[in-house]
């Protein structure tokens, strides 16, 4: 299974974007600026955008899907019930585990921003395709629900998931790491490894983790406190 | 000072509450009444029960700058510079003024590439900027930002935020899942299930929530190291 960026180039007036790159199974994460064209990668590599020049290939790939940055780009149903049928999915166990079953009734509309966020990520990650991309899956997340997804994503197994985001602090455990710079994908290489390639883009806590000598097992800020509480002892 | 009395208003639940003139960080569980009551504050809602006076005036008698937290809602021009000056439109300010005004605060947000682009065309991160231009561009009496930093990285995030304050309305409410950025606000409110869990200074109310997934996190490293 691979997903590939072959010679991808897409201009918008002075800006561009290019991406050569392969992806194989496990997760891979994404980083860069606003603007950086984190979304549009993420819309050409779900097939919503064709390129300007070059392809994407998918040799193995039965079906993908894709996590929209706004989770009111996804909505078509009339409830929250609806919305998660609309999806093909059991209703009672989605939302048993988002814990919206007492507002099913509601208009997804009328839900706050974080749990409408949850709602489309759980139909997102139920609907179990081997390839998924997530444009910025951790934005408008609490605390709690950001860490509650960083497990799901950890569960999954066997497909290949794609994270663009800017998240700084509750990250999830990744096998690569990516960074969009300048308007080109850059690959950082395999984690713990690509960790101190990052450079200064890097989330502060992995920032002072490489300042002071460490290398975290992965990018969780529970993987850093371990290294810290390893070196002092 | 914003002083709440006697809210209702759908899940919130507020005997009353007084919020300091400054930098307020209203922060909470998704679903816990954040944005409804910084809509009340603004004049964007009006409660089912109780009151909401701003320096004991009503919300809506006061300029209000309104961020929000999807900010495609607040786009509401084609071009970057028709939208950033819009508010200016419906004042006695000439085309000169607007102009320079425009020019100013894209200055201070570093968006001034951005003023020829069409809004449909931004990221969503620019797009925030651009919103926050619009609001600022009034001196609002409350400038309210709706977890919009929820779609600018770190560097844009803080340059929204120092231009926020740099530019000192007597009130700044703002939402923010990011409990670093809520720990540099004079003040911070937490929010639980409708209900004030805590006011009071970052110190008071981090030290309150300690053990939670509140704390700010980088904290919680430097105490292990």
């Amino acid at each position: 299974m691979r997903l590939t960026l072959a010679g991808v180039r897409l201009s918008r007036g002075d800006w561009h974007l290019a991406a050569d790159a392969a992806f194989g199974p496990g997760i891979h994460f994404v980083a860069g600026a606003v603007g950086s064209g984190k979304s549009t990668l993420a819309l050409i590599m779900a097939g919503l955008i064709a390129p300007d020049e070059g392809s994407v290939v998918r040799r193995g790939i039965g079906s993908a899907t894709l996590s929209l940055q706004f989770p009111e780009s996804h909505v078509t149903g009339a409830t929250v019930e609806e919305e998660v049928r609309s999806w093909g999915l059991d209703t009672a166990e989605v939302l048993g585990q988002t814990g919206l079953g007492p507002k099913a009734a509601m208009p997804p509309l009328a839900l706050s921003r974080g749990e409408l966020k949850r709602l489309e990520l759980a139909c997102v990650l139920a609907s179990k395709h081997e390839v998924c991309v997530l444009d910025e899956p951790f934005s408008s997340l609490d605390c709690a629900q950001k860490r509650a997804l960083c497990k799901r994503l950890g569960e999954r197994t066997g497909g290949i998931t794609i994270i663009f985001s800017h998240e700084q602090h509750i990250l999830p455990a990744v096998d690569v790491l990516w960074e969009m710079e300048g308007g080109r994908l850059v690959c950082h290489g395999r984690v713990p490894g690509a960790l101190e390639r990052w450079g200064a883009a890097a989330p502060p806590h992995i920032r002072w983790a490489i300042a002071r000598g460490m290398l975290p097992a992965n990018m969780r800020i529970e993987d850093v406190r371990e290294a810290a509480c390893r070196t002092s002892g | 000072m914003i002083e709440l009395d006697g809210i209702r208003h759908h899940l919130l639940a507020i005997p009353w509450l007084a919020l300091d003139e400054g930098t307020i960080a209203v922060i909470g569980a998704n679903g816990s009444g954040k944005t409804t009551l910084l809509e009340l504050c603004a004049g964007i809602e009006v409660p089912q029960r109780g009151s909401v006076r701003i320096d004991e005036s009503e919300p809506r008698s006061c300029e209000v700058g309104w961020v929000c937290e999807f900010p495609d809602k607040n786009l509401l021009f084609e071009r970057v510079r028709d939208e950033i000056a819009s508010p200016l439109r419906f004042t006695f300010v000439d085309e000169a003024g607007i102009a320079d005004r425009v020019a100013r605060i894209c200055d201070r947000l570093a968006i001034s590439p951005l003023l020829e682009r069409r809004t449909a065309g931004l990221s969503g991160g620019e797009k925030a900027l651009v919103a926050l231009a619009t609001a600022l561009i009034v001196h609002p009496r409350v400038l309210v930002i709706d977890e919009a930093d929820s779609h600018l990285d770190a560097a844009a995030a803080q340059r929204m935020y120092e231009c926020a304050r740099e530019v000192r309305p007597p009130h700044l409410l703002f939402c923010t899942q990011d409990m670093h950025r809520a720990a540099e606000a004079d003040r911070v409110l937490f929010l639980a299930d409708g209900r004030v869990g805590a006011y009071g200074t970052p110190d008071d109310v981090f030290f309150a929530l300690q053990e939670t997934c509140f704390y700010p996190p980088l904290w919680r490293l430097a105490r292990c190291a």
